[in-house]
């Protein structure tokens, strides 16, 4: 068998994983704090017993795009949303850190402060909880100020402080629940510069004409290997022709 | 099949429960006291089809893996809690919270339900009663010769009988509060009741614990602003029209490759 077969069919199903990312990113296009996913192609040898001669397409996901969504203002005390770079730290369903830019915040009702999908914020001394408050503020370092139930409005208490990093993109990657994760499992260091502003959330930061565009190359580049694949299943029937004719 | 089609699937049934979202709190831009709802959109898990860092060959890294995203759900409605506008009516019974409190009312079925709507009226009995004809708890009681009633600031409601100048104290008014009324149940008519997300209610006299004081003659607007919904109505739809696109893409991409091979 012609092996460029194999090879445009690769190529297809590569491309397909890749309309899977851009797809991905097109249904998130209204997600709070959604970060937008990459893709690239690689030149991918195989290896084995025999002489390399063989080259693979390989999609992959090298990075997420890390650049801010836009700010949407809602004008609740507890939608948060980091201007400039940084993360908000959460705790994933195992308990560890992770790291978010979705900051539609809510108080449970065991007083904890949680993200909008439920995932306890992490402060500064640990897990954040709050008495019953009258009045509640998260000012720009992340600080949360409340007027405690029935308090004057002067009886202002700084609760707790939500733990805002700045960590190298190049140490963190999207885990397989849409959180931040850093590459080698370890905690990072609050940083003091991270900027919060209350009274918006971010949106995503998916650029929908940039993924159309893309979905729409990748149609063709795939329509372009289904044709490859249909050239190389013509040559198979012409080589058979000609063989059953001079037999 | 190309998965694209299945994502791109999670995306136009999010959007859709967007809209009803952005339809009903636009549909109740003028109930009393209504709050408004927001969709909570979350990614959905992503399927590793190869880890980073793993092996390609025996010495070989990859330097960066492949993983899928499987689209994005609607996680919650979050219902607003901030107050809307009090509109004067100078109805004696209308009556409005200006805090975080609800007024508590009974149930046919005896259990408590809790409404900030404050338009109350009297029943045949002469009990305070909201619209719906549910009963408020603790019950008062109106004679039918009263001139006027009053309702205080504290809850404190008292009544002027004709020929009589001293107002007589006929009952009090209780406030609820909830440490997370995000958590409630809407069960329709302007009615919530309580769950173990919101927390059991505190009960209190108003403008104590801070579930805030009542005004009488006004009725608390629903929080609803129509502008808000409707550019959120624009880009749920602008955001629905690029994943039926996305739908259309991926489908040709198959229609073509079965026609072809």
């Amino acid at each position: 068998m012609d092996k460029a077969l194999y090879l445009a069919m690769s190529g297809g199903v590569q491309t397909m994983n890749a309309q899977a990312i851009h797809a991905n990113n097109l249904a998130n296009v209204n997600t709070t704090g959604f970060r937008s996913d990459f893709e690239q192609a690689r030149a991918m040898q195989v290896y084995g017993d025999y002489y390399p001669s063989r080259v693979y397409a390989m999609t992959e996901n090298p990075a997420t795009r890390y650049t801010q969504g836009d700010m949407i203002q809602t004008d609740r005390n507890l939608d948060v949303a980091i201007n400039g770079e940084g993360f908000i730290t959460v705790y994933d369903e195992n308990g560890q850190e992770a790291y978010t830019r979705a900051g539609d915040l809510q108080i449970n009702a065991a007083g904890q402060l949680v993200t909008g999908r439920g995932l306890p914020v992490a402060g500064v001394g640990g897990p954040i909880f709050l008495p019953p408050v009258d009045n509640i503020n998260i000012m720009a370092d992340g600080s949360i100020s409340v007027v405690p139930q029935g308090g004057a409005a002067n009886e202002v208490a700084v609760i707790n402080q939500i733990k805002l990093v700045n960590p190298d993109s190049q140490n963190i990657r999207k885990g397989q629940d849409g959180l931040i994760h850093t590459k080698n499992g370890e905690f990072l260091e609050p940083d003091l510069n991270v900027q919060l502003v209350s009274g918006f959330v971010e949106g995503s930061n998916v650029n929908a004409v940039e993924e159309m565009t893309h979905i729409m190359n990748l149609a063709r580049r795939f329509e372009m290997n289904v044709k490859m694949m249909d050239t190389v299943s013509e040559n198979g029937n012409a080589s058979a022709r000609i063989l059953q004719r001079t037999a | 099949m190309n998965s694209a089609l299945w994502v791109s699937k999670t995306g136009l049934s999010a959007m859709d429960k967007q809209l009803n979202v952005v339809a009903n709190n636009l549909a109740n831009v003028s109930t009393t006291a209504f709050k408004k709802d927001r969709a909570v959109f979350e990614d959905l898990m992503y399927k590793t089809v190869r880890a980073p860092g793993g092996l390609s060959a025996q010495n070989a890294e990859l330097p960066s893996g492949l993983q899928l995203g499987t689209g994005v759900k609607v996680g919650a409605t979050q219902k607003d809690f901030s107050s809307g506008d009090y509109n004067m009516t100078d109805r004696q019974l209308d009556i409005a919270i200006q805090g975080k409190g609800f007024f508590q009312v009974v149930q046919p079925d005896g259990t408590m339900a809790y409404t900030r709507d404050g338009s109350f009226q009297l029943n045949s009995e002469g009990q305070i009663a909201t619209s719906g004809g549910l009963v408020l708890e603790p019950g008062i009681q109106i004679d039918p010769n009263v001139l006027e009633i009053i309702v205080a600031d504290d809850g404190v409601v008292s009544v002027r009988v004709s020929g009589e100048t001293d107002p007589q104290e006929v009952g009090a008014i209780n406030l609820a509060g909830f440490i997370n009324p995000t958590g409630l149940n809407s069960i329709g008519q302007n009615l919530f009741t309580e769950t173990n997300a919101s927390g059991p209610p505190i009960v209190a006299a108003p403008g104590e614990d801070s579930l805030g004081s009542l005004g009488q003659g006004m009725l608390e607007a629903s929080n609803v602003n129509s502008i808000e919904e409707l550019v959120n109505m624009i880009t749920t739809q602008r955001a629905y029209e690029m994943n039926s696109k996305v739908i259309s893409s991926a489908d040709g991409m198959m229609s073509f490759a079965i026609q072809q091979l």
